[in-house]
């Protein structure tokens, strides 16, 4: 961003819970996180004149939630995009505030992804139906290669032989978020793990077991974008957005697996340009978020984004390095592998309560900012949560980051 | 060997790019796409135009159907109907022998293997062979191992 560092702020966070299934609609649910962000802010929804949101065809837009909630928007626009378009909408509300277009934007995601459409699909109960292979399913479904899980285990099993690690490196971060969710009141998951747990755990697709893989839920979640000025006026600290980088594609001759290392994602280049506009380096970041839909994704993008040397990501997280308290905690609410998943937008709601020194734990005081650091009575609040980077992974050959600070920092 | 494919709980649905992908592969012919201006070829066909020139007018090369594993997953939970009796199954990505370009492109391929998980490892050659189907007018490309090597892979957990 250069000029622009630190000068467009997130200010207002706000989710539904985590459900299996809502029993709502995409529509009622995004109304409610979106009312829920505003009021974070300490905004009140005519506050608010610019809306986006991002799906696959299974959502609800903006216009939908602007005219239940009797908002009159100067600006709306919905994208269709996987994880990884958060960051980018994100991007997309400092050029248009910059430019004039709105003046407080809320970003939103709104999924029924347990009870609705699956991101790994179904697995088949009763009568089956026949699938019908168009498009890019044609060199996909006929050969039973379709979910998420199947196409990033193949780039997975690769980087397992090219590097010699093993799945604990994925135990190791299955472990870690574990932690993180047991902490955290409004994760679905909450009983720690232990490496052997996760290798106990059945196989999905090799190389991944069920505990590689992340928790489909009903949830929606926005986040509010606004200018320093205006942030400074608002209910909590606000948090800088100091520099990122927006679904970066790699090169592809054509198709993700013909290219020459399969395991070699976008996070690769991308994190020279997001560091350098922030102005700062990986001695810097105080935490991380990874997108974690699977265990390897995060493993991957440590290494592509810079933390560890290329082929070094299994030993880096050895031993718990991306624990609360320890050399780089990662993804503190306990991320899509133990919260819930939402396709890449929790990761930035954790950052920005972590970075304002209120994530909401088991602290009498937190609302207040005030803090135990007693992970046994249930404070996840790292002490020292000034300066985050915040990965998003929408494929092996697409990603995104947010480098994000505290008022501290 | 895994169990059948129950091809009758899927329907594949050719379309402009790809009818004569798969009119070949009901010939018992693999085709890849390749680019008469540059020389460039890829896979699969959905995309139209080639990446190293941007002609938009590809053309077709018929490979030998030979290559070599690249990396392979083993579905054990089936997702996609057809599968269900197949479990656990392989799927590999097989870089194509016969289409290795000056530039160090490789063209690689995907398809179900008709080994089990022992006999797969990444650098074994392999070979394609054809299925039919349920579906008169698709015949399917499946993959077996053609012979040993000296380096190969294989994942043993
Ligand atoms: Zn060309």
């Amino acid at each position: 961003m250069g000029s622009l560092t630190d000068k467009y702020c997130i200010v207002g966070v706000g989710e539904t819970p985590h459900m299996r299934p809502s029993n709502r609609t995409t529509l009622s649910m995004a109304c409610e996180a979106v009312s829920k962000a505003v009021a974070d802010a300490g905004l009140k929804l005519s506050d608010i004149d610019g809306m986006t949101s991002y799906q696959i065809g299974d959502s609800t837009t903006s216009p939908h939630v602007a005219t239940a909630l009797g908002m009159r928007l100067n600006y709306a626009v919905d994208i269709l995009g996987g994880g990884s378009s958060g960051e980018a909408l994100v991007a997309h509300a400092i050029g248009l505030i910059e430019a004039g277009y709105c003046k407080t934007m809320v970003i939103f995601r709104s999924m029924n992804g347990r009870s609705g459409r699956r991101m790994g699909g179904q697995t088949p109960g009763g009568p089956v139906p026949v699938a019908v292979a168009e498009g890019d399913g044609q060199f996909n479904m006929g050969w039973g290669w379709t979910t998420p899980a199947q196409r990033f285990g193949m780039s997975a099993m690769r980087y397992l032989r090219d590097t010699g690690c093993t799945t604990k490196a994925f135990a190791e971060i299955a472990v870690a978020h574990r932690y993180h969710a047991s902490l955290n009141p409004k994760a679905i998951h909450r009983n720690p793990i232990a490496i052997e747990d996760h290798q106990r755990s059945r196989w999905i697709v090799k190389p991944f077991r069920l505990l590689d893989c992340c928790q489909e839920t009903d949830v929606s979640v926005a986040i509010v974008v606004t200018s320093r000025e205006r942030a400074f006026d608002l209910r909590h600290p606000p948090v800088f957005i100091m520099g990122g980088y927006a679904r970066t594609l790699t090169d592809s001759p054509q198709w993700n697996y013909s290219r020459d290392e399969i395991h070699y994602v976008a996070g690769n280049y991308g994190w020279k340009r997001a560091f350098g506009m922030a102005g700062i380096s990986h001695k810097d970041v105080d935490f991380v978020s990874c997108y974690d839909a699977f265990t390897f994704t995060t493993l991957i993008q440590l290494e592509a984004n810079g933390f560890c040397r290329k082929g070094e990501a299994g030993e880096f997280v050895k031993g718990g390095r991306l624990r609360i308290d320890r050399e780089l905690p990662s993804n503190l609410s306990g991320g899509h592998l133990s919260e819930g998943y939402t396709h890449g937008v929790q990761m930035v709601i954790e950052n920005v309560r972590q970075l304002r020194h209120r994530a909401d734990d088991a602290c009498p005081g937190w609302a207040e900012g005030r803090h135990t650091y007693d992970r046994k009575a249930g404070c996840r609040q790292l002490r020292k949560a000034d300066i985050c980077c915040g990965m998003g992974w929408g494929w092996e050959n697409m990603a995104s980051c947010l480098i994000l600070r505290g008022i501290a920092a | 060997m895994p169990a059948p494919i129950d091809y009758s709980k899927l329907r594949i649905v050719p379309d402009f790019d790809t009818a004569e992908w798969w009119a070949a592969a009901r010939e018992h012919k693999y085709l890849v796409r390749q680019c008469p201006d540059c020389g460039h070829k890829w896979f699969p066909p959905i995309f139209p135009a080639c990446a190293r020139c941007g002609s938009l007018k590809p053309g077709w090369f018929q490979t030998a159907g030979k290559g070599v594993i690249h990396s392979y997953v083993v579905v054990v939970q089936p997702i996609v109907g057809a599968f269900i009796g197949t479990v656990p199954y392989v799927v590999a990505i097989i870089e194509l022998d016969d289409c290795r370009e000056a530039g160090g492109s490789v063209t690689r391929v995907a398809g179900v293997m008709l080994d089990d998980e022992p006999e797969v490892a990444i650098g074994l050659p392999c070979e394609v062979v054809y299925e039919e189907t349920a579906d008169p007018r698709i015949v399917m490309p499946r993959w077996r191992v053609s012979g040993s090597a000296a380096n190969v892979w294989r994942f043993n957990e």
